[in-house]
């Protein structure tokens, strides 16, 4: 997949609303783009992000600031976050994003606030998404937690362009409680999804990774016909990247760092990866070099 | 009234377009911030500071965001010299030629790799100077080390000096020390044609639920608007003490974010000013910064921009 082009634009909010309907925890924002910034975001590909700005929006009345990060929202905000992708669409000269967020901190709670009809300041598409090798016949995506909107992008990406591609995603999380989408719904193509929870409150019991690893030896699918996409906790990427890596499955990472531009100057976001036929170790930056590594790569 | 005041200065012996540079470490090699800003329209630029050998860099997590600010501890990662002038040479080349004073940021471990990084790059026409980074707070051996005993600061300006031959040396002030004004001295003495200040603070973040602290390298190097009013206060303690009776300009830095910001510094004493961590949020924000100072000086009816250096009254 080819590069995007990439700039400062503004999008519009469309809308901003919890994304499972219960809990106030997962939200999902629509942003709504015209313009050069249009066609950036149209050409952006699964695993991509973006850089937003939160440092002017609002907190929410005092009442609704949860009692975990009170403290944090008495800071300013400084940097911008960077966010991926659960969906792209077009829709004559627009564009349609939609990012699905978790409230961590204070920027995020932030974002709740917006609503229909703001404007945001965004930097994007950044980064190197997933790529898509012809000779695959399977991709197997799995997600962990607060992991899955790239991979739900990615899902909805393979069945719309790559439909010879048989996909099937895991989608794993700690609880029910912790999916950040609705279980029974990974994406909004018909795919078969296995959900599995730490506690066995939904789906299977136990780790993705687990369940994972037990697909594969069933399958009997030929190692080199598969490709392993995952996202989500770094335990979790590097148990995935172990299984890949074992049994010489093609497997693409999405890493997570805390960012400070997005863009390669700041040289915050440092990932470990190994010099291919050397005993050295090299720091690639997770917002330009990657946010996917090949899973060979990582140092875990 | 006239919308058309003129805002450049002169810098060192350098006629700018504008009194705005980007701050190492904040603007990578330029390259990678083509896509986000005009880069025809800097004043200056300050290339992130090259080694003589590529250096890794610190572990993750390198940065975090503070209460008006962020740490970094990068540690000085960078490509080295010898991929800095095979890779990033041709595009500084360009902005050069568009009017920008491109400076090269230097660091090493040894006064003679400081001296042989500037050697190497002193006949480059798309070079205009060079900034000796005497003062990163994150590296073991160099950095700080060399920016603290006024000594040690006039041996390598001179050092660095002879090597810069015809180009411009800047050196880089570390805020922490017990007189900021002596290691200007001793710059201005060993021969330091321009002064930048200042350099991050040493601080710490520590996290209270595992009680380790937020960065692997334990401590990193404070910016942003929190370490604004210190830094104007050291631009004008050293404007006052040392630069001004020699007539060596200063490169304001510290916080900026906004056109008040820098002409802040500029009443302090600073000749131009450099934005650092305001990069990060607004890429383009010295384009910003460079409008708003040409908008003031015409409601202030200034005619020339170095009117406001050192009007602190």
């Amino acid at each position: 997949m080819k590069k995007a082009n990439k700039g400062q634009f503004w999008g519009r909010v469309c809308g901003n609303k919890s994304a499972t309907g219960k809990g106030q925890c997962f939200y999902k924002i629509t942003l709504e783009f015209e313009g050069q910034a249009a066609k950036a975001f149209a050409k952006a590909v699964p695993g991509q992000f973006a850089e937003i700005d939160l440092s002017k929006t609002s907190l929410p009345a005092a009442e609704k600031i949860p009692e975990g990060l009170k403290d944090a929202c008495k800071r300013d905000i400084i940097l911008r976050r960077p966010f991926s992708f659960c969906d792209i669409t077009t829709k004559g000269n627009k564009t349609i994003v939609e990012i699905l967020y978790c409230v961590v901190g204070p920027a995020s709670l932030r974002m709740t606030t917006l609503k229909a009809g703001d404007t945001v300041n965004i930097i994007g598409p950044l980064g190197n998404g997933f790529s898509i090798p012809k000779d695959k016949k399977t991709a197997l995506l799995v997600s962990g937690g607060m992991g899955s909107p790239p991979l739900q992008h990615l899902a909805d990406y393979l069945v719309k362009n790559n439909p010879k591609i048989n996909v099937l995603t895991f989608a794993g999380a700690r609880t029910k409680e912790h999916f950040p989408f609705n279980p029974k719904r990974f994406t909004k193509q018909k795919i078969e999804t296995i959900i599995t929870t730490d506690d066995g409150s939904a789906g299977l019991k136990g780790f993705v990774s687990e369940h994972l690893e037990r697909w594969i030896e069933k399958s009997g699918q030929k190692e080199s016909e598969m490709i392993i996409y995952a996202c989500g906790p770094e335990a979790m990427l590097a148990r995935v990247a172990e299984i890949a890596n074992s049994s010489n499955i093609e497997c693409q990472i999405s890493m997570e760092r805390r960012m400070a531009c997005g863009i390669g100057v700041c040289q915050g976001c440092a990932v470990e990866c190994r010099l291919e036929g050397s005993s050295e170790t090299v720091y690639k930056m997770c917002c330009t070099d990657g946010p996917v590594f090949d899973a060979k790569e990582v140092v875990f | 009234m006239n919308n058309k005041v003129d805002i450049s200065v002169e810098f060192a012996g350098l006629k700018l377009a504008n009194p705005v540079f980007l701050a190492s470490g904040t603007c990578g090699y330029a390259d990678e911030l083509a896509d986000f800003m005009d880069l025809n329209r800097l004043g200056g630029f300050i290339t992130k500071s090259i080694t003589l050998k590529p250096r890794k860099g610190n572990p993750d997590p390198r940065i975090v965001e503070t209460d008006a600010g962020m740490l970094n501890a990068i540690g000085l990662a960078n490509i080295g010299l010898e991929r800095f002038t095979k890779e990033k040479l041709p595009i500084l080349r360009k902005m050069s030629a568009s009017g920008t004073a491109v400076f090269v940021s230097a660091a090493g471990e040894t006064i003679e790799e400081y001296a042989a990084i500037i050697e190497r790059l002193s006949e480059e026409k798309a070079i205009a100077g060079f900034e000796l980074n005497i003062s990163c707070p994150n590296v073991k051996m160099g950095g700080i080390s060399f920016g603290t005993e006024p000594a040690t600061v006039e041996e390598i300006t001179e050092t660095a000096k002879k090597a810069a031959g015809e180009k411009i040396l800047m050196v880089k002030l570390a805020p922490a020390v017990t007189d900021i004004s002596a290691i200007a001295r001793a710059a201005i003495d060993g021969g330091a044609d321009a002064l930048s200040l200042i350099n991050t603070f040493t601080a710490m973040v520590i996290d209270i639920e595992t009680a380790r602290p937020a960065l692997a390298n334990r401590t990193g190097g404070l910016s942003g608007p929190a370490i604004k009013p210190i830094a104007v206060y050291l631009v004008n303690k050293v404007y006052r003490e040392a630069a001004q009776k020699a007539n060596i300009p200063i490169l304001g830095m510290g916080g900026i974010r906004t056109a008040s910001d820098a002409i802040e510094f500029m009443i302090a004493g600073a000749t131009a000013v450099a934005v650092g961590t305001g990069n990060f949020l607004e890429p383009d924000c010295a384009e910003k910064i460079a409008d708003g100072i040409g908008k003031y000086c015409v409601r202030k009816k200034l005619i020339k921009i170095s009117e406001l250096v050192g009007s602190l009254k």
